[in-house]
């Protein structure tokens, strides 16, 4: 039996730190390749840096417009995320109390949203917004956004207040308080962990998606980063220094992130394949 | 009109290679992340390792980084001029030695397929642990107690509790592969020549560079079919499995 463990560790380990080292390690080689100059990775891309060539960062975000795009990043995550989990949490909310006869036809409907993918309606929907001049608006990105975040959300908020007692609702409503102020007052603070969970998820999500931008969108000035730091990679440059600062531009602020919010990243992973 | 559409892709051998590249794709998600996305999933829960959390978090970690960052990055280290070029020509001290894998037909998807392998096998890891925490421990401690070994607790109890989260998960993966679009459109948008083309970029080709909008639809109405057809498979012979542990 002892065999037979050590075994099974001394596989564990091998395999732990090979998919460790695959996932630190083109990282680390990315941000070392992005301390060097062009023609330096051109000769040699095993080598370290031998200064801090600092210029690739601040060409790349300024040829590269990363500024105007990062902030649109930050502005269509926030924005959509926002509108995305107050929406879920009211309807998870409308959903799992106030049980309408039509409420079980409604979360189908919604949950049918869960397998409609992006890219097969892209076309229909490039058309729609052409003709409603829609495309090429930030309206027209983050409305999209929205559309693709709630089935999910609506999916994680009304089972998670579908677990709130109704004893506490009854007990304020007979106190005079309205459906509103029970959502305020009970259901939000008792939701917060969901909340959480749903808003850095859908964050993560709406920062990291591309081909709706890619394609509803044509100006530079509301452009988001992932399709900016695409534009790297074809006609603009084939400067490999400027390519590789702008990916660690995009990386390491999500690896921040991730570090911070691991947990919750988890969860909201998780409960799309847990069985209830 | 009518069929004539459906006709012609069928019979477009890019079309055809596109449909070849999504079903190795289907393949090395159930077979390769699946399984492999459990066993850390089965190795991080027994414990077997000191330090299991940091290994979970680095093993998760490509998750938050936009697949266009994860193409750009691994095309610098596939391509012609990439990393693995550099370490072939220090290891075997030959100067000319070039990665060519891309311009192989048969072989060009390797390098997606180990990417997306990359991406993946860590969310099935945390899907699966997620899961593996719902087992009473009392069981698995009771087993232990009567003497069983590590994979007889995995053969027998683990993966038996088990089957419904990795159905689920299958069905996750099949139809995440068929919609296998962002990294493969950043890390070589389908070429060279083809060769790395997949059903979802040949529809956006066919309906954003040529105007064929009737005819990209019919490529996405064949994608919802075979993602359709490919789960029924799945459930048929996941029940199959279900009865036969009952």
């Amino acid at each position: 039996m002892t065999r037979n463990v050590t075994i099974w560790k001394i596989l564990s380990y091998l395999i732990m730190i090979t998919f460790t080292l695959l996932t630190i390690l083109p990282l680390i080689w990315m941000f070392l390749n992005a301390l060097k100059p062009h023609a330096l990775i051109v000769r040699n891309p095993l080598m370290p840096p031998v200064s801090f060539y600092v210029l690739n960062f601040v060409r790349s975000w300024t040829q590269g417009h990363l500024g105007v795009y990062f902030s649109n990043s930050i502005f269509y995550s926030m924005v959509s995320t926002l509108i995305t989990v107050f929406i879920a949490m009211g309807s998870g909310y409308a959903l799992s109390k106030f049980s309408y006869r039509s409420s079980r036809v409604i979360y189908m409907f919604y949950t049918l949203g869960l397998l409609i993918t992006v890219h097969s309606v892209i076309v229909p929907l490039f058309i729609m917004e052409t003709k409603l001049g829609m495309a090429n608006t930030r309206l027209g990105v983050i409305i999209p956004y929205i559309a693709f975040g709630l089935p999910f959300q609506i999916f994680l908020a009304t089972t998670y207040i579908k677990g709130i007692p109704d004893a506490m609702q009854e007990s304020a409503i007979i106190d005079g308080a309205t459906f509103l102020q029970v959502f305020r007052k009970i259901i939000l603070p008792v939701a917060t962990p969901i909340i959480s969970t749903m808003f850095i998820y859908t964050f993560l999500g709406n920062w990291n998606e591309f081909i709706l931008v890619q394609t509803l969108t044509s100006d530079i000035s509301i452009r988001s980063l992932p399709v900016g730091i695409n534009s790297f990679a074809g006609g603009m440059s084939r400067d490999y220094g400027l390519q590789f600062a702008a990916l660690t531009i995009g990386t390491v602020p999500m690896v921040i992130f991730y570090l911070i919010f691991r947990d919750k990243i988890a969860q909201g992973f998780a409960a799309g394949a847990t069985k209830e | 009109m009518g069929f004539a559409n459906y006709t012609k892709i069928l019979a477009d051998p890019i079309f055809q290679h596109s449909l070849r590249n999504n079903l190795l794709i289907v393949a090395i998600s159930v077979f390769g992340q699946i399984p492999l996305g459990f066993l850390l999933a089965f190795m991080l829960h027994r414990k077997m390792v000191k330090g299991g959390e940091f290994y979970q978090t680095m093993i998760f970690l490509p998750i938050t980084i936009s697949p266009v960052v994860v193409a750009l990055l691994w095309n610098q280290i596939f391509s012609a001029s990439g990393l693995i070029t550099a370490i072939v020509r220090r290891i075997y001290d030959d100067p000319r030695y070039v990665m060519t894998i891309f311009e192989n037909r048969n072989l060009a998807i390797l390098p997606i397929l180990f990417v997306l392998l990359w991406m993946h096998t860590g969310t099935y890891m945390i899907i699966y642990l997620a899961n593996l925490q719902k087992i009473t421990p009392s069981v698995l401690e009771a087993a232990q107690i009567d003497g069983a070994s590590e994979s007889q607790m995995l053969g027998r109890i683990i993966l038996p509790s088990m089957i419904g989260t990795i159905a689920t998960t299958a069905i996750l993966a099949i139809s995440g592969s068929l919609k296998a679009f962002d990294l493969i459109f950043a890390m070589t948008g389908g070429g060279p020549a083809h060769f790395t083309e997949v059903i979802a970029l040949y529809m956006y080709t066919n309906t954003f560079k040529y105007y064929k909008y009737g005819y990209g639809s019919a490529v996405s109405i064949l994608i919802v079919l075979l993602a359709v057809g490919l789960i029924l498979i799945l459930q048929t012979i996941s029940r199959r499995i279900e009865r036969n542990y009952e």
